[in-house]
């Protein structure tokens, strides 16, 4: 258990909190007090952030068990003490059937009880042991779930003997006096259908845009591929580039497979030009060729560009998203067009003076732009001297401007001394850990006597 | 036709990234019981019981099979489903049987550890605490892939009861007639030691290592043909080698009228009959044998009681991530190797709880698999055909009929 669950003083919530757990098989009784049979399920809809009961599954008859559907307004009672349900209707005229299963619902014991979930506060994949509901105006709302040890014990139907040995050894224990719950809305259910594939719930995306991505990716890693498959997919396509760039190449791969031509070229679209070029690089000819084919011509272009340096050049490293203006623009104009902008990454504060033929003048920052006069030209306020690296300049080369220099980016030109692209520290970091473990593996480090 | 030929290049390597999960769990059926069976069947009955690894071959493909299926099809392991299917409450008390059944697996298998370390002439208060290291060691440090590689090398190492068998200089014109002509004897011994190489081929934990490790590789359905080929081979290969140790102990003990009691007394037997090589292969093979299935066992108990509670599973999780894992994992290999060196402690006890609770568990774990494996709702178009079920449910009573009489057997002798 970490700090970031919810503590529940148990005392104050007996009464209006219940858990799922202790109404399965509960009876049901009809408005004139005969039992129908016995709680097995119940709908939800999820109108809201906190889905609410729209129906209750009853169940009777062993072995040949039979079903039936009650809406929850015919509901007239849920007794807190007992535990059992009053219906204002009568037995009469309920249908039992043999089976129950509606796909398109979402259900408790079906999709979320004893299933696992991505936890999106705790950025992990956990399986639900119980779940904690509160009344409200006699419907009952999913407040949150318990994923402890407790609730196993709840389940097992061992808590009065485990709570006595507990008591025996220390009469404050925090185990007797607190519950740890998560709240429902950090919640997102997982493939509930296998066979459909389907997420039935529409959870807001917002919890999972606040995930860091390097988490998302780590989420995905606990995954199963058809789980893997089903969440990418629910994901709206920023979400999506964010884990896409974050995960192995297998997973990228068979992911890319499952999905629609269109969705895939939208995906790329949205990833950042170096991170994309290197899952292009990785899959076979004809599928990258097929894939760059379907992607906007012009940064389709962009990206078979990159796709031709060799991986360990400045070429094969840069990525083509960077700022630049012609050398005549004013620092008003220019400063007016980057807060228009949007940028799939965030490019470092540089931004690249060029000529009408996009030839390299200089380099400025965000920080000369402000303080400069609005009128003044662009091409008056960059840096005294400017760095820059050739396309096939090699990694170690880069790595030492960048170090001499402190620079974050660096830009990378042509021949002709056209600006092709920048390389960011982060991609030349990796390249260093690399190649810094390759290194460490060979050399043994001498131990002092 | 080149391109039929990258084809079928791109056909073998596909199936080499698949391949694994069968063939590794059917080797792990030759562990140090199985061989002491099928090395008793063979210096008891000679050739005669040969014909009985051709149903057991069809019993472990259909059940396994479904295994992998379902592992492709939903994604989860069998003690997941089970969890999300059948609820905590039998998920708990299968796991904990599950649990004591492989502890006491797992002391036989340190007990054929300790009996080749006197085979090679080496203490086994060095080689017992060895191995548990070892072993312990590969799943804490390794990761899938790698513990997966050296897996598959044990497996190799099975073809060392292959050698012994040609060193033994077999009838091979018998041995072909002997496993196509079934020779049924009804006498009580026979009848025993069948039901004894029959009884112990399939057993629970194989069903839950299977379907996790075909889930932990993320095979999609339309490679599922791969993954069903991984089982045929696993099974065949299996009972090929138990054929061949058949093979060296019909061929060189029970033509010579000797008695053995388990893989150790054969190997001594064999070693003026057949010679030193073929001894030192038939030690080393039970050596090999005995390791892999104390890594194996441990590791799929741990892998489902914590799939099925729902806590943190992988190998390649570290112990802070997946603290449950790891020391239910470790609490197993050092009961198992702890129990093995203790003083004046018997091995028939033990063999008999560990034949017990297999037999209780089973039947459980076979109708639970029956039940899921025929749910549309997870297995959608994948579900058993009507032949298919009615082969399958015939197996399932033959093998649950023939793991309680092993037991009956065992407690009558």
């Amino acid at each position: 258990m970490t700090e970031q669950d919810i503590i529940i003083n148990q005392l104050t919530t007996s009464k209006m909190f219940v858990y799922f757990s202790q109404l399965i098989d509960r009876p049901v009784i009809d408005k004139n007090g005969i039992v129908v049979g016995e709680i097995y399920d119940i709908i939800l809809k999820s109108s809201q952030v906190y889905p609410q009961s729209a129906a209750l599954i009853i169940r009777k008859g062993f072995p040949n068990r039979k079903y039936t559907v009650v809406n929850w307004k015919d509901v007239s009672e849920l007794d807190a003490d007992t535990r059992e349900v009053k219906l204002s209707i009568a037995r009469k005229i309920l249908i039992f059937k043999e089976k129950h299963d509606n796909k398109e619902e979402l259900t408790l014991r079906r999709d979320i009880l004893d299933q696992q979930v991505v936890d999106t506060h705790n950025h992990k994949v956990i399986r639900i042991n119980d779940i904690h509901m509160l009344f409200v105006e006699h419907a009952l709302m999913v407040a949150h779930v318990d994923i402890s040890a407790k609730g196993l014990i709840r389940r097992l139907g061992f808590e009065k003997p485990v709570n006595f040995l507990v008591k025996l050894l220390n009469k404050d224990s925090d185990y007797l006096k607190t519950e740890h719950l998560l709240s429902w809305k950090y919640i997102h259910p997982l493939s509930i259908n296998p066979a459909s594939m389907t997420i039935k719930v529409n959870v807001p995306e917002k919890q999972f845009s606040s995930i860091p991505a390097a988490d998302l990716g780590e989420i995905f890693l606990d995954l199963n591929i058809n789980q893997k498959i089903t969440l990418f997919k629910s994901l709206d396509v920023k979400t999506q580039a964010r884990i896409f760039t974050n995960i192995d190449f297998k997973t990228q791969k068979s992911l890319v497979e499952d999905l629609e031509p269109q969705q895939a070229a939208n995906l790329l679209n949205n990833m950042p030009s170096d991170e994309a070029t290197d899952f292009l690089d990785k899959l076979p000819r004809e599928i990258a060729e097929h894939l760059l084919s379907l992607i906007e011509s012009k940064y389709a272009k962009k990206l078979s560009q990159l796709l031709g340096y060799s991986s360990d050049s400045a070429g094969g490293l840069m990525t083509a998203e960077y700022i630049s203006f012609v050398k005549d623009s004013t620092v008003e104009s220019v400063l007016k067009q980057i807060k228009v902008r949007t940028f799939k990454v965030e490019p470092a504060q540089y931004v690249y003076v060029i000529d009408e033929n996009n030839r390299l003048l200089g380099t400025t920052n965000f920080r000369r732009l402000i303080l400069a006069d609005p009128q003044e030209l662009i091409q008056n306020v960059t840096f005294p001297k400017s760095y820059f690296v050739n396309l096939n300049s090699s990694v170690k080369e880069v790595a030492y401007l960048m170090e001499k220099y402190k620079y974050y980016t660096i830009p990378v030109v042509d021949e002709h001394h056209v600006l092709q692209g920048i390389i960011t520290v982060d991609d030349i970091l990796s390249q260093l850990i690399a190649f810094a473990w390759r290194r460490i593996k060979k050399i043994k480090i001498p131990i002092k006597k | 036709m080149t391109k039929r030929i990258k084809h079928s290049w791109r056909n073998l390597i596909i199936f080499l990234s698949i391949m694994g999960p069968g063939i590794i769990t059917a080797n792990v059926d030759n562990d140090a019981g199985g061989i002491t069976t099928y090395s008793v069947a063979g210096a008891h009955f000679g050739y005669s019981l040969i014909w009985s690894f051709i149903p057991i071959i069809i019993a472990l493909v259909i059940i396994q099979e479904m295994c992998s299926r379902m592992a492709v099809v939903t994604g989860k392991g069998l003690a997941d489903l089970i969890r999300e299917e059948f609820g905590v409450r039998v998920t708990f008390y299968a796991m904990t049987v599950l649990i004591f059944s492989n502890i006491f697996n797992t002391i036989s298998e340190f007990a054929g550890i300790a009996a080749s370390a006197e085979l090679f002439g080496i203490s086994k208060f060095i080689l017992v605490p060895l191995c548990a290291l070892f072993v312990w060691w590969l799943i804490v440090k390794g990761t899938y892939k790698t513990v997966e590689k050296v897996f598959l090398l044990a497996c190799l190492f099975y073809l060392s009861y292959i050698f012994s068998g040609f060193l033994s200089k077999p009838n091979w014109h018998e041995v072909a007639k002997s496993s196509i002509k079934p020779s049924l004897h009804f006498n009580k011994a026979y009848l025993f030691m069948l039901i004894g190489v029959i009884g112990t081929t399939i057993a629970p934990w194989m069903q839950f290592y299977q379907q996790s490790s075909v889930v932990e590789k993320d095979i999609k359905i339309e490679n599922y043909k791969y993954c069903r080929l991984d089982v045929i081979i696993g099974a065949f290969v299996v009972n090929i080698i138990a054929i061949f140790i058949v093979i060296v102990c019909a061929n060189t003990l029970f033509t010579h009228g000797i008695r053995i009691e388990s893989a150790k007394d054969a190997a001594l037997a064999l070693k003026p009959l057949a010679g030193n090589y073929c001894f030192y292969l038939f030690a080393f093979g039970l050596l090999n044998a005995s390791v892999f299935s104390a890594c194996i066992l441990p590791l799929s108990t741990a892998y489902s009681a914590c799939e099925g509670m729902g806590w943190e599973v992988g190998v390649n999780k570290r112990f802070r991530e997946a603290p449950q894992f790891y020391t239910l994992y470790t609490a197993i290999i050092v009961i198992g190797a702890s129990v093995i060196l203790l003083p004046n402690v018997k091995l028939i006890p033990i063999m008999l709880i560990s034949q017990a609770t297999n037999g209780i568990l089973l039947p459980f774990v076979l109708v639970f698999m029956l039940l899921l494996v025929n749910n549309k709702r997870l297995m959608g178009k994948h579900t058993n055909s009507l032949l298919y079920n009615i082969i399958t449910i015939s197996v399932i009573i033959i093998m649950i009929g023939l793991s309680i009489a092993l037991l009956f057997t065992s407690f009558m002798q």
